[in-house]
């Protein structure tokens, strides 16, 4: 009897144990990031153990690829150290894209920008990502096995388009100031949401000036709201008179 | 001044204008060598580097294009040569089959319209005819 009594805190100890070791095996070190090459590119990696869970290819907001990864990763571990399950891994959508969260904490946005770097939409990367992650903590309950980056989508966006028009070309750079005037053209739907073609221009090293057109759908300096599925066709200026 | 004087001296003008025009023809034929050649080596060298650069500079800005890009040489319908290079955007197949974009200027009063057509053709035959799918997103001017 007295035996008994002495193995029961034992047995305990031991059921204590093992199930911290399991709770540890998703533990914050198990987080990490990283940078790496990939297709010539330096992009930053989200590391799940081994595993690259989140890869990340644009920079944003000042943040380079790597720095973005850090971030993330940090954010990772903190939603892990606050703990989670499988269930409170979603995806939403959010201005500018779609946005993974754990619970209420978001851990990385898929932009239009990094998923147009993957070749994917915002949903379909964010998606790829909530998956990787789940399968790394509960490879049960994941669906099947994706890479850490949604393959490239078949885009439903005509370019050549079947509308166009001619819109106002402006400047980003100094406001006010009208370039000239472009054709554009793609889906009737997209072409409409046209307002003008913003032109920014970008010094590429020493080698040469380049001049971005971006369709938008309101003539702002503060912010492009690109619409997509629409490509410019022809520019156009009006020639001064020499003296 | 004597005869012989005069006609010294044409002979002399008369020379110095036949190597001034031929320095100047030379000049220019070497300079749309150079620029013909160094256009197409630029985009061989950077086109890459240009395309990921101008993806990665508007993505700052949240306006990167959705789809596959590609930076090729553009040839002027008008001259036959290259003088720039662009950004072309569209489906991931289309633009892989781009190799040029075409550019045709007119005039119309004091208008100058300037169409980009991007093409599979890299010579200028006929009417060029435009990749589907496909569209300009950026032009980039060398400074060579």
């Amino acid at each position: 009897m007295l035996r008994r009594v002495k193995l029961a805190p034992i047995l305990l100890a031991v059921a204590l144990l093992a199930a911290l070791t399991a709770g540890a095996a998703f533990s914050s070190a198990a987080i990490s990031f990283r940078g790496a090459e990939r297709d010539g590119e330096r992009v930053g990696e989200v590391l799940i153990g081994d595993t690259a869970v989140i890869v990340l290819r644009t920079a944003a907001a000042g943040y380079l690829p790597v720095e973005r990864a850090e971030i993330v990763a940090g954010r990772l571990r903190a939603a892990s150290e606050a703990g989670f399950v499988p269930q409170d891994v979603e995806v939403a959508p959010v201005s500018g894209g779609h946005a993974l969260f754990i619970g209420d904490r978001i851990i990385v946005t898929a932009t239009e920008a990094e998923a147009s770097a993957h070749g994917a939409g915002t949903a379909a990367l964010a998606q790829v990502w909530r998956g990787n992650i789940i399968r790394a903590i509960a490879p049960e309950e994941a669906p099947a096995a994706e890479p850490a980056e949604a393959p490239a989508e078949p885009l439903d966006l005509d370019w050549t388009g079947v509308a166009q028009k001619w819109v106002p070309i402006f400047s980003l750079e100094t406001e006010g100031l009208y370039l000239g005037a472009a054709q554009i053209a793609g889906p009737t739907g997209q072409v409409e949401k046209v307002k003008g073609v913003a032109e920014l221009r970008l010094n590429f090293r020493n080698v040469g000036r380049v001049y971005a057109y971006i369709p938008v759908s309101t003539i702002s300096l503060s912010r492009l709201d690109r619409v997509q599925g629409v490509s410019v066709w022809a520019t156009g200026d009006i020639g001064l008179v020499g003296f | 001044m004597g005869t012989r004087s005069r006609l010294i001296a044409v002979v002399v003008l008369a020379c110095l204008l036949a190597v001034g025009f031929a320095s100047a023809a030379s000049a220019l034929a070497l300079g749309d060598i150079v620029k013909v050649a160094g256009i197409g080596w630029l985009v061989t060298r950077y086109g890459d580097q240009i395309d990921t650069f101008i993806t990665r500079s508007l993505g700052e800005h949240e306006a990167a294009a959705r789809g596959a890009t590609k930076v090729v040489p553009i040839l002027s319908v008008g001259r036959g040569a290259h003088i720039g290079a662009a950004q072309v955007v569209g489906n991931p197949e289309n633009v892989r089959e781009v190799k040029a974009v075409f550019q045709v200027e007119g005039r119309i009063g004091s208008f100058r319209p300037r169409i980009l057509v991007p093409t599979i053709s890299d010579r200028v035959t006929g009417n060029p005819e435009r990749a589907k799918g496909v569209g300009v997103s950026a032009v980039i001017e060398f400074t060579i």
